[in-house]
């Protein structure tokens, strides 16, 4: 299973490998077989394609026209509500109201951040989102890591019903658990602190746990063999040859923690409503609800919440979509 | 795989017996203990603790009283059916959409004409984006006198409406979604060997006639994998709802109360929190029937497929 995927997620080169490496439906086994005996070797020799190819030119050039036209319209639509709010962001309310959220603005005004910084202290969200999610990545990701090893790697008793305990939590809604977790983590004094809003994500999570294993499974065990009989312990190991093979899984799974852990609101809402701990989705829903009618002071606090990530995103894009595909097969 | 890790284990207990094994267990229980440790405190043991208030009347400030199955009981009458059908209307209506639209944006990228990759990005951005946040950009698309409406010279309140607040949700979750969910397919997609498709083709089969009975049946897996994912989580969904509506989902006349929502302002706005258990233990169990119903069809459809 996990061979197969490693496969299919390279794309065109398996093709060539044939049906022991494709997923084959029924009708379409027994076609691939037919061609690849006789027809595929003839028709790539004669340089022809069947149809396709009688077609045309101008029948090509206009499908390709008609593609390109929804491809653009449906990423218009897309992009459009998110470049309308940045530019809303950078005018002021009474050029709002003249030249309405369409137009450019006349200069790009940062009053509405300056107000964001100045009035509203939007400092404080900013940091303490900053370090709960340093924190918690972080602790994820070493505890994920670790335990991943474990599950892959290492031969203990009752791992196959532990493994699948943790991939059972997975279904419990979050709304679920933070009813106890709010009383409990209140019984401890922890509301309106930085242990209580880390506390109950900073150890691991089974998401990223099943996701690593599945990767570090694909390392060859001749690979570990040799490292064992060299005398390398768990430890070494999986700090040498597990985790320098599955970097880009790392880096994706990094990212997808990180924007997940910026994002998250309803957890900080409930354990962590004072001003001075307030993350950046708290704090601006909060500015929401005050200025509803502000919406030039509220793009901005939107697009101060959003833009970093999609920053980040763009830098990451290449293994985001690489390993995105590998693990959608699975 | 299984085969090389059973003779790995076979030459190390030969070699050295017994002592390795128990280190190993060791490094095991050293390894697991954070991750373990999370799982039962804040996972299984505020699960059984949801489980146990469910049955009790407790408003967190004086002590929890024993209450049997009165909250059960008050579901019906706390709106909660009319939650869960909100919640289902709403999967209805965003998971087909989402799933359409995701695997025809998909087709279109495969083709791989120039420019795609760049196309691609923008479909993805707004998953990146704090769903609360886009919940209040849409908010002020969507206003009575928003860009929507000064678009289109009309002066419709969408989101105030009880005809349109759900399904205009639903389609700004599919706007958020949509790119990310045809990633899956386009990785699909492109698992899919020419080979077959030339095939295809040589006999005559029209694009129609390929995607309906070549390229779809070889892609089932992943439309499975997307619709029990997509599925769970659109059961979940809170914070687009939470920002779209400002802050009050539940207006207008209920069609926007989704159950997450619901048992979010019954613990915490209505401090009633033994009902608000009540309806979290319900949520769990949909859930989880969910998720075995999907994964039953889906791990016997796999197996299927994968038989070559």
């Amino acid at each position: 299973m996990a061979d197969f995927s490693s496969t299919l997620g390279r794309g065109r080169e398996v093709a060539p490998e044939g049906s022991a490496g494709t997923p084959s439906g029924l009708g379409s086994g027994v076609a691939n077989r037919g061609l690849r005996a006789s027809a595929a070797g003839s028709v790539r020799g004669v340089g022809g394609r069947g149809r396709a190819r009688v077609r045309g030119a101008h029948g090509q050039f206009w499908s390709a026209l008609l593609t390109y036209l929804v491809l653009i319209a449906g990423a218009a639509l897309t992009l459009a509500p998110l470049i309308f709010s940045l530019l809303t962001s950078l005018k002021t309310e009474r050029e709002l109201a003249l030249s309405g959220p369409a137009a450019l603005p006349a200069s790009a005004d940062l009053s509405n951040y300056a107000t964001l910084f100045t009035d509203h202290q939007f400092i404080v969200p900013i940091a303490v989102t900053a370090q709960v999610v340093a924190v918690v990545t972080l602790g994820q990701m070493v505890a994920s890591v670790l335990a991943a090893y474990a599950f892959a790697w290492l031969r203990f008793p009752g791992r196959e019903a532990l493994f699948w305990l943790y991939i059972a939590t997975m279904m419990i809604p979050a709304v679920v658990t933070m009813i106890p977790l709010f009383s409990g983590l209140s019984a401890l004094g922890w509301r309106n602190t930085f242990a209580g809003l880390v506390a109950p994500l900073v150890l691991g999570s089974p998401y990223a746990i099943f996701l690593l294993r599945e990767n570090f499974r694909r390392v060859p065990a001749e690979v570990l063999d040799a490292a064992k009989l060299d005398g390398a312990g768990p430890l070494r190991t999986l700090w040498s040859i597990v985790l320098q093979m599955n970097r880009p899984i790392l880096a994706t799974l990094f990212l997808i923690t990180v924007v997940s852990q910026w994002n998250n609101f309803m957890w900080p809402s409930v354990i962590a409503p004072a001003r001075e701990w307030n993350v950046m989705t708290v704090a601006t829903m909060g500015l929401q609800q005050q200025y509803s009618s502000n919406w030039t002071l509220v793009m901005a606090a939107t697009t101060l919440s959003i833009l970093p990530l999609i920053a980040l995103f763009l830098l990451f894009n290449k293994q985001i979509v690489r390993s995105i595909g590998i693990s959608a097969v699975r | 795989m299984p085969h090389t890790s059973n003779n790995r284990a076979n030459r190390h207990t030969e070699r050295t017996g017994h002592t390795r094994h128990t280190r190993e267990r060791l490094a095991a229980a050293a390894m697991l203990a954070p991750s373990a440790i999370g799982v039962v405190a804040f996972m299984l043991a505020p699960l059984l603790a949801v489980a146990a208030l469910s049955f009790t009347n407790w408003n967190l400030l004086t002590p929890p009283t024993w209450a049997g199955l009165a909250n059960y009981a008050s579901l019906a009458s706390a709106g909660f059916g009319r939650s869960l059908l909100v919640t289902l209307a709403f999967s209805a209506i965003a998971i087909p959409l989402a799933i359409a639209a995701g695997l025809g944006i998909a087709l279109l990228l495969k083709r791989g004409l120039p420019g795609s990759r760049l196309l691609q990005l923008f479909y993805v951005l707004p998953w990146i984006a704090a769903p609360l946040a886009l919940g209040v950009v849409w908010q002020w698309v969507l206003a009575p006198s928003g860009l929507l409406n000064q678009a289109t010279g009309a002066s419709y309140p969408w989101l105030a409406s009880e005809w349109t607040a759900l399904p205009v949700i639903a389609f700004v979750y599919v706007w958020q979604n949509v790119g990310y969910i045809s990633l899956f397919f386009l990785a699909a997609l492109r698992a899919v060997p020419r080979s077959v498709l030339e095939a295809a083709a040589l006999d005559g089969a029209g694009p129609i006639r390929t995607f309906f009975s070549i390229t779809l049946p070889l892609i089932r897996p992943t439309m499975f994998f997307v619709s029990v994912t997509s599925l769970i989580a659109s059961l979940q969904v809170f914070d687009l709802v939470y920002g779209l509506t400002g802050g009050h989902p539940g207006y207008p006349g209920g069609t926007t109360d989704v159950v997450t929502a619901r048992i979010y302002s019954e613990a915490f706005v209505g401090l009633n929190i033994g009902r608000a258990s009540a309806m979290a233990v319900v949520l769990t169990l949909l859930i989880v029937l969910v998720t075995a119903a999907q994964q039953r069809y889906f791990r016997s459809r796999l197996t299927y497929e994968l038989e070559v």
